[in-house]
């Protein structure tokens, strides 16, 4: 395969417009991934909350993304496909078991990094619990659990590919047709399509990021061994 | 001193990996009574595994060290695997190969022999050849729910004709581009489905999407063993698209000595197409081990006395 | 949504004599799948102090290592085991080209960072004992770099040990091999199997080396 076939792939309308087509495609594993990071989100990041302000369960809390990135992929992805059938459901299903433990881990730390002086003086004006979390300490967790969240989307948008293994969509269905029929072309698209979609969720978040945190607050620093970093996973 | 003790610990880690990639690599037997060391390579699903290991253990016994690289994926692995010599065979379908080979120019025939024969004009090219095919057939089939063939009163392949535009047809990722699959149904059956959804080639996908009612036809193999269990009927094929789809193992030249040939088409010779069905129920129905029932197979056919 | 069990027969998730009576079969799995791991880990490591040491000696080095293998670390891993069989063909040098990749990217980026965290103040004491440029790298940087690299292992060892999973694709696969046989013949046993003991590994892996990083740096933890 030459660099010209892989362009002529790439500019060939046929690849760009129906079921097979790149933004159908882009559109199934964008579908997938958003889902995934939601439902996720919305798991994780009140019970990493909740756990960081007490501070309960801490060890829990920061293990469960070891524990999380211990999961291989391929292996959830088959099980949900086993016991759920096609579909969506159970490719969001693993994505989002996937997708908890970063945000957990980030958002408990994030909420622990408060300053307790700060935690101190806002009960000290009167503050009561709800309102504390949710004016005092979330804004000042907001870089931390963004981090997470950015660090889970950027996992799950890679993983969504693994869905094509178990007769899903996205853009590992190039790679794994063109690796049926040896189509090197197509499977280098996929390739590079999901690559460019990763970048672009890290980028799309790091923006969104910068937007949601308060001017004059420094991205907090964790210690290293707490704050989760992108592992690859799929 | 801290430091000599934290420097060995490095070495005695790094060590301690080298050793145990050196212990579990090796290979085994010295090879003083081995022929030679020959790779089978199969296909994903379990019938090419049953397949590869009639062969590799037929061949083992007869002397030689044999490897197996198994469910690889569809010919676009494994034939690049024997032409580059990773694999030394592969247990093909003769229609099949040759069709894969001739890029789909429609040479293959019911006649298996006739079929070989011009196989192994293309497989010279790549350096392999095929022996001796079996009276064992496993080709393409297409399968619809009883219900379906109820409702359109559909036994046969040219039933589908008429009702095609309402159905969803469903098979794996190759058959858009392979002959005895989407292309052949269009042009010999003139069939145009409602969609078409790329699931996997007989495999657990197309059996959820039938039973979920995702597809109405889909591709399966003639000699899978648990159509009639799931509520599946095929269809037949009246109109013979399907060529002769025997088995036959493709090897490379190189490796062909004659008593090579000899071991494995004796296994052919034998080797009849109830056979398949039978040990493809129990690797289906009953999980027992491709080895396992190859071993059982060809003890039961005193291949190894 | 529903569970639906498609097929007529329901086979329990963990089939436990079928088990009893394949332990030699998954044992050889997890061999191969530690051979793989290892390897991939162990030259990663190598490579990544290699390029971490010259990338910090010679700072415009820095952008281009990080650019390269970052690059490499967004493609997907099933696709990379897919384009080199042709150039490297069905063999672990095809599964390891990608992991090792990988892992150079986690861990040169912690090489750089626990090089540059050494404080200013513990260069100069150095430099004032008399150690040349790069018997100081050596004898002070890198020891103290330690934490940060150890914490670049954990994550490198776990994240390999999953993705070993997928070069079931070109064959090899360790326990990825009784996932695509779970997958390929609808059995739960293996898939399940293997999916537990990944995670099994990868925590004990991970356990360990925190355990060993205790041992080889007790002065710090790797904050």
């Amino acid at each position: 395969m030459s660099i010209g076939d892989l362009w002529r792939w790439l500019v060939d309308p046929a690849n760009w417009q129906g079921s097979d087509g790149i933004p159908t495609r882009l559109g199934e594993q964008v579908h997938v991934s958003v889902e995934s990071v939601a439902i996720g989100a919305a798991i994780a990041l009140p019970v990493g909350v909740v756990l960081g302000h007490y501070g309960r369960f801490g060890n829990l809390a920061i293990n469960v993304s070891n524990v999380g990135r211990a999961v291989p992929s391929f292996g959830i992805i088959v099980i949900a496909f086993l016991a759920f059938g096609l579909g969506d459901g159970p490719i969001v299903l693993a994505l989002t078991a996937l997708a908890i433990p970063p945000m957990v881990t980030n958002s408990y730390v994030a909420l622990r990094e408060v300053d307790p002086d700060i935690k101190e003086a806002a009960r000290g004006m009167g503050y009561r619990e709800l309102a504390q979390v949710l004016r005092v300490e979330l804004p000042l967790a907001v870089p931390l659990i963004m981090a997470g969240v950015r660090t889970s989307a950027v996992q799950v948008v890679a993983t969504a590919t693994l869905a094509a293994v178990v007769a899903g969509g996205g853009f590992g269905r190039y790679i794994v047709d063109g690796l049926a029929r040896s189509d090197y072309p197509r499977l280098v698209a996929g390739a590079l399509l999901v690559a460019a979609l990763a970048l672009a969720t890290e980028l799309l978040l790091a923006g969104l990021q910068r937007l949601l945190v308060p001017r004059g607050i420094r991205l907090l620093s964790a210690p290293i061994s707490h704050r989760v970093t992108t592992a690859k996973v799929a | 001193m801290t430091r000599i003790k934290r420097s060995s610990w490095w070495i005695q880690a790094i060590a301690a990996a080298a050793l145990v990639i050196a212990a579990c690599g090796g290979s085994p037997t010295p090879g003083t009574t081995s022929k030679g060391t020959l790779t089978v390579g199969g296909f994903n699903f379990p019938e090419s595994d049953i397949l590869a290991q009639l062969y590799g253990q037929a061949l083992a016994h007869g002397g030689y060290d044999v490897k197996y690289k198994l469910d690889l994926g569809t010919r676009a692995v494994v034939v690049p695997a024997i032409q580059s010599g990773q694999i030394d065979l592969y247990p093909g379908y003769a229609a099949s190969e040759l069709e894969y080979l001739n890029k789909s120019k429609g040479e293959a025939t019911p006649d298996a022999v006739a079929t070989t024969a011009k196989l192994n004009t293309y497989l010279t090219a790549i350096g392999a050849q095929a022996l001796t095919p079996s009276a064992a057939f496993d080709g393409n089939a297409y399968a619809v729910t009883k219900a379906t063939a109820a409702k359109y009163s559909l036994t046969k392949l040219s039933d589908l004709a008429p009702v095609a535009s309402q159905l969803v047809f469903g098979a794996g990722p190759e058959c858009k581009t392979y002959k005895f699959c989407l292309p052949g149904l269009m042009s010999v059956y003139g069939l145009h489905f409602k969609n078409t959804l790329t699931l996997d080639t007989d495999g657990p996908a197309t059996r959820v999407a039938f039973k979920n009612g995702t597809i109405q036809v889909g591709l399966v193999f003639s000699t899978d063993a648990d159509l009639d269990q799931l509520g599946l009927v095929v269809l037949q094929d009246d109109m013979h698209m399907i060529a002769a789809d025997n088995v036959v193992p493709v090897i490379r030249t190189a490796a062909a000595t004659d008593t090579v040939k000899n071991l494995l088409n004796k296994i052919d010779a034998g080797l009849t197409t109830n056979d398949l069905f039978t040990m493809n129920g129990k690797v289906s129905l009953q999980h027992q081990d491709a080895d396992v029932v190859a071993k059982a197979y060809l003890e039961a056919h005193s291949y190894f006395a | 949504m529903p569970a639906r069990l498609f097929l007529a027969v329901d086979q329990p998730w963990v089939d436990w004599g079928w088990l009893s009576t394949h332990v030699p079969y998954v044992w050889d799995a997890v061999v191969q799948h530690l051979e793989l791991t290892v390897v991939a880990v162990v030259v990663g490591l190598a490579i990544s102090l290699v390029l971490g040491v010259l990338a910090h000696l010679w700072r415009p080095l820095r952008f281009p290592v990080l650019t390269v293998f970052g690059a490499f670390y967004t493609i997907p891993s099933i696709a990379l085991f897919a384009l080199l069989i042709p150039i490297t063909g069905l063999s672990g040098t095809s599964a390891e080209i990608p992991l090792i990749g990988y892992n150079v990217l986690i861990l040169v980026r912690n090489v750089m960072v626990g090089l540059d965290a050494v404080p200013a103040e513990v260069l100069d004491a150095a430099d004032g004992m008399g150690y040349r440029r790069f018997a100081r790298l050596v004898a002070v940087e890198l020891p103290l770099a330690v934490p940060a690299i150890f914490a670049g292992l954990r994550v490198a060892v776990v994240s390999t040990i999953g993705i070993v999973t997928i070069t079931a694709v070109i064959g090899l696969g360790g326990l990825g091999q009784l996932i695509l046989r779970g997958l390929i013949q609808d059995f739960r046993t293996p898939l399940v199997v293997a999916t537990a003991l990944c995670i099994v590994i990868a925590l004990f892996a991970d356990l360990a080396l925190a355990g060993a990083q205790r041992l080889v740096v007790p002065w710090g933890r790797s904050s």
